[in-house]
């Protein structure tokens, strides 16, 4: 009997938990300073969610899902990308939005339960967050679609999670992004849980990356928890996108080292030992053992970033709070490009209407 | 001016649009090589060639997906599900985010797209291919639900839908595709979308319907007619927005109403309509509003889906009763 | 509450500067879990947790020197943290038990449609007056535009009062309940040996219409569908005045003999005439007795009132061709209508304690 096809899955990593360097290092990280950005970005992002749980904590802060111990993949995701290309986030890649251009202002205003958060002045034709898991991976091929038809070099990123592999809307995402053969990447983060869900029991396949060869395309595999690695694997993705090679699918690993959202107590499904375990893994911690290793990096810088980053914060979070709520016609007003003559007696009706009726 | 059948006008519709608009796109499932199984997309392979003109992997829920994508970054995509049966899949995408992309962004990202599907039964179809649940969507804010009723209304509604910056749900009566012709000038004239139209005009009664079932209600206003009875008949076309305004209108001098729709009765837009009436045309009415529909029963296998769908006989008998009343 | 001090950084080091804090009071942390970062002379270095708890309170801030054993953190009771049993959002709770009451649905109202009220309000027409001909009741224009032109022909609208009013009431109520049924007949008087007191011959004759069948001489309890039978024959006499019927009752007239009946009823008509009558004496009726014949008319089907569930009623004596031993002859007839609730008294029971009275009636005394 004959073998059709066999396939492989590829994993790579070039800074190890230690912040020792295993691999050839790749021409960007050739420099360690260049690193540096992504650090702070890691930092910043790290910094802000705590925040964020503290704002929540006190009432200041609708539900919010921390990114923690997945920085890296973000910040890599990102710093691959160029500025015409275009980001279909899920709802916990702060990391990557930051770095793309969205305001911290803004992201507390998507938080904060107020839409003017979606309309991000930065990156101007990324897509919003999108909560129905894995239904923007379909966004993304659509959008690839675009680009290519108008011959432009811009590649569509889409960023889910484990559990959003298990959907039907990003299997058909993977399918039609290999018929089409779109630039498009698909960043699936495997980060050990879908809220109480383990990796394991989302499927049988030994790799998630897999799932593309299911469609035709590569799959690869990086350390999530590596900077490096995650942005190397992306360019390529990205350049063989943009030369019409199609998509790709890489799976980056890592542990979700929080509770799934702040109104999520992980404790009831996960045992502490496992993420005790996984703390040693962590990206911040390898990279500024890289980077002082290095000699490019020390305690005043350390300081100083912190101190920059925290005010960045607070002085986001002024502004945003000293946002007042929108006039309850902002619920009609964008709706439609024009509002429709059968809305116009309801928009003045909730004008007029005060908490009382 | 060549007389054409409604799906002969859907056809001019997309034509038309895809040579005025090079941003317009379209997808869907044996639509490009096929010309789609009902033949609304024959021809435009040909011109407009593999790169506009799309067959689809076997997949509503992509299909609805990657428009949205495509809507979002500038083009203007006019996806075909092949019948209201299969576009379930679809609800996610269209609710969850074609519906609200603009909203949700407050206008920096809108979605211009037009999911077109053949709707309702008569034509002996087998199961799951005479759905009519359009009602589901008009629910739905932020979308628009276009239903047309004649060639010409298909031709112009069609234009205006794929026109429209944001997403419309176009849903096609497939029973009257092609049961009569008319002459539509290709002229790119849209119609304006959320308005009814008055197809005839009459004193004594109000027929407000939609679809394939002006077939029916016309002929009850033709045996009306030859007993001295002038009835109204308003092709709702956009149900939502609604365009109360025309419907109350009429009911405010013919003081009775009967609604006509094939879906199923409870929960079908003929309630939202009778709603209105009870709200803001209460006083002008002089009978309570009568409606016709399907039963609250799944659509039955063609044998019996003449005993389903509102008849002639069962629109005059409640055209009688309103009058007596 | 366990507090945790900073640890022994190594290399000699006896203190650090806190740079920042991970963590903040009320998170849970693990163990291994960076909480602070430190800066000492070489570096900044992470601290971790030094166990999987909550942290209760910090005990330095940024820029503070801590030396080494010195407190860092306090860690709370491991206890779980409230389960807010929801992943997004807030859901509240609350204590409060709901117990839903029943039904308190008022009686339906006159049928019709809106712009048929607007019409009856213009012309000043109470639709409770009109008779509906309109579908499943349903008054229409035609009713009330006939029933403004009545009604501009009739007297001025007098509300009832009194006497009048509470007979309305009590006759309305009755009649959504009571499944009324009237027999028939006649007692021939011919027997008689003197004229005698009707009133109180009918009270005699109608005791022994009890005695014969109980079953007339019952409460009848329609929604617990159940029958009280009474032992007392509590009379209900009907009074007609000119401010309407009265119902006075004649107590345990079983018991009494023709004189104390005689004397009972005189006191009652003059209390009745009087308006005296104390309120209890209007109620607690187990019959009614009905002698409209004093003032004209034959045969009736008066109005049994709740909870009773019988009347008899008697007509004007008066002479009548009756059959006697197969030939006609002229006799004093008294004629007696019985209306009674079919719900709770059959035909044969009413018409069985009707044929008791008649033979007790047509004894000579």
């Amino acid at each position: 009997m004959k073998v059709v096809c066999r396939f492989e899955v590829r994993f790579s990593r070039f800074i190890d938990a230690e912040g020792k360097v295993v691999a050839a290092l790749p021409d960007f990280a050739r420099r360690p300073e260049a690193l540096i950005p992504l650090y702070e970005a890691m930092v910043l992002t790290r910094r802000f969610d705590a925040k964020a749980v503290a704002l929540q904590r006190t009432g200041r802060l609708g539900t919010y899902a921390v990114a923690l111990g997945q920085e890296a993949v973000g910040v890599g995701v990102a710093a691959a990308m160029r500025a015409e290309d275009v980001l279909a986030p899920s709802y916990r890649e702060t990391a990557a939005m930051f770095w793309r251009g969205v305001t911290i202002e803004e992201w507390l205003l998507y938080w904060g339960g107020d839409e003017r958060g979606g309309d991000v002045a930065g990156p101007r034709r990324d897509f919003p967050v999108s909560i129905p898991v894995g239904s923007h991976a379909l966004h993304a091929v659509g959008a690839a679609y675009a680009f290519e038809l108008r011959h432009e070099a811009s590649a569509a990123v889409a960023v889910f999670g484990d559990g959003a592999t298990s959907r039907g809307d990003v299997a058909e995402a993977f399918n039609f992004a290999g018929a089409w053969r779109v630039p498009v990447v698909f960043v699936a983060i495997d980060n050990g849980w879908a809220i109480s869900v383990p990796r394991t029991a989302q499927t049988a396949a030994e790799t998630l990356a897999q799932k593309a060869i299911g469609a035709g395309f590569t799959g690869l595999q990086v350390d999530g928890n590596d900077v490096v690695a995650v942005r190397h694997a992306v360019e390529r993705a990205l350049a063989t996108a943009r030369e019409g090679g199609g998509p790709t699918l890489i799976e980056a690993l890592t542990y979700r080292l929080s509770d799934h959202t702040t109104a999520d107590d992980a404790g009831r499904y996960r045992d502490a030992d496992e993420v005790s375990r996984q703390w040693r893994e962590e990206p911040l911690a390898r990279l500024r053992a890289y980077l002082a290793e290095a000699g490019v990096w020390g305690k005043d810088d350390e300081e100083r970033m912190i101190a920059d980053i925290d005010a960045r914060i607070e002085r986001a979070v002024a502004a945003y709070e000293a946002t007042p709520p929108q006039a309850p016609e902002a619920m009609f007003d964008y709706l439609h490009a024009t509002l429709p003559v059968a809305l116009e007696g309801q928009r003045a009706a909730a004008m007029a209407a005060d908490d009382d009726g | 001016m060549a007389e054409t059948t409604l799906i002969g006008a859907v056809n001019m519709a997309l034509t038309r649009a895809m040579a005025d608009d090079e941003t317009v796109v379209v997808l869907g499932e044996d639509v490009a090589v096929d010309g789609g199984v009902f033949r609304a997309t024959d021809g435009l392979l040909a011109r407009f060639g593999a790169a506009r003109v799309i067959d689809t992997p076997l997949a509503e829920a992509g299909i609805s997906g990657v428009a949205v994508g495509m809507a979002a970054q500038g083009l203007k995509p006019v996806a075909e599900i092949q019948f209201m049966g299969f576009i379930y899949p679809t609800l996610d995408q269209i609710v969850s985010h074609a519906a609200r992309l603009r909203n949700r962004t407050r206008g920096r990202l809108a979605c211009p797209m037009v999911l077109r599907a053949p709707f309702g039964g008569g034509i002996r179809a087998p199961e799951h291919h005479s759905e009519s649940t359009e009602a589901m969507f008009a629910h739905v804010p932020g979308l628009r639900v276009v239903i047309p009723s004649s060639p010409r209304r298909a031709y112009s509604l069609l234009l205006a839908a794929i026109r429209d910056p944001d997403p419309v749900v176009f849903l096609e009566p497939k029973r009257i595709y092609r049961a009569f012709r008319e002459a539509v000038a290709d002229d790119g004239q849209a119609l304006p979308l959320d308005v009814c139209f008055t197809v005839r005009e009459g004193r004594d009664l109000t027929f407000v319907t939609w679809g394939a079932m002006i077939k029916e209600t016309l002929a009850a206003a033709d045996a009306l007619a030859a007993e001295g009875v002038a009835a109204e008949v308003i092709d709702v076309a956009t149900l939502k927005p609604l365009d109360e305004k025309t419907i109350l209108d009429s009911v405010a001098s013919t003081g009775r109403c009967v609604i006509v729709h094939e879906a199923a009765y409870s929960g079908g837009w003929g309630g939202e309509i009778a709603a209105r009436l009870a709200e803001r045309g209460l006083t002008s009415l002089l009978a309570p509003v009568e409606r016709v529909t399907g039963y609250d029963t799944v659509m039955p296998l063609y044998r019996l889906e003449n005993r389903y769908m509102p008849s002639t006989g069962r629109i005059l008998a409640a055209a009688r009763r309103a009058l007596a009343y | 509450m366990t507090v945790f001090n900073l640890p022994d950084l190594g290399e000699g080091l006896i203190e650090a500067e806190i740079v920042a804090w991970h963590v903040g009071a009320g998170d849970h942390v693990v163990a291994d879990q960076p909480i602070v970062s430190v800066e000492t002379d070489k570096a900044v270095v992470e601290v971790p947790s030094p166990t999987a708890g909550r942290v209760a309170r910090l005990r330095a801030r940024p820029g503070d020197i801590v030396k080494v054993g010195d407190p860092l953190a306090e860690f709370g009771d491991a206890a779980t943290s409230a389960d807010t049993g929801t992943v997004v959002g807030e859901i509240e709770v609350g204590g409060a038990a709901i117990a839903e009451a029943g039904d308190a649905r008022a009686a339906p109202r006159v049928k019709a449609l809106p712009a048929v009220r607007a019409l009856a309000r213009k012309l000043g027409v109470d639709l409770a007056l009109v008779a509906a001909s309109g579908r499943d009741g349903t008054v229409t224009a035609g009713d009330v535009e006939r029933a403004a032109k009545a009604l501009a022909e009739a007297g001025p609208a007098q509300p009832l009062r009194g006497v009048r009013r509470a007979m309305a009431r009590r006759m309305a109520r009755t009649a959504g309940e009571v499944v009324p049924a009237t027999v028939v007949d006649d007692a021939d008087l011919g027997l008689w040996s003197d004229p005698g007191d009707v009133t109180i011959r009918l009270i005699r004759a109608l005791v022994a219409g009890c005695a014969a069948e109980p079953a007339l001489n019952a409460w009848y309890d329609g929604h617990e569908m159940a029958r009280r039978l009474h032992g007392k024959v509590d009379l209900g006499i009907a009074v007609d005045t000119d401010d309407g019927l009265f119902v006075p009752v004649l107590r345990d007239v079983g018991n009494r003999d023709a004189a104390d009946l005689r004397d009972g009823l005189d006191r009652m008509k003059a209390d009745v005439e009087a308006r005296k009558v104390p309120p209890e004496e209007l109620r607690g009726a187990t019959i009614t007795l009905s002698n409209f014949g004093t003032l004209g008319g034959r045969y009736a089907s008066p109005v049994v009132v709740t909870p009773q569930v019988a009347i008899l009623s008697a007509g004007r004596v008066a002479p009548r061709v009756l059959a006697v031993d197969g030939a006609p002859a002229v006799r004093l007839a008294l004629p007696l209508s019985l209306t009674f609730d079919h719900r709770a008294v059959s035909g044969g029971e009413a018409a069985r304690f009707l044929a008791a009275t008649i033979a007790d009636l047509e004894r000579p005394r």
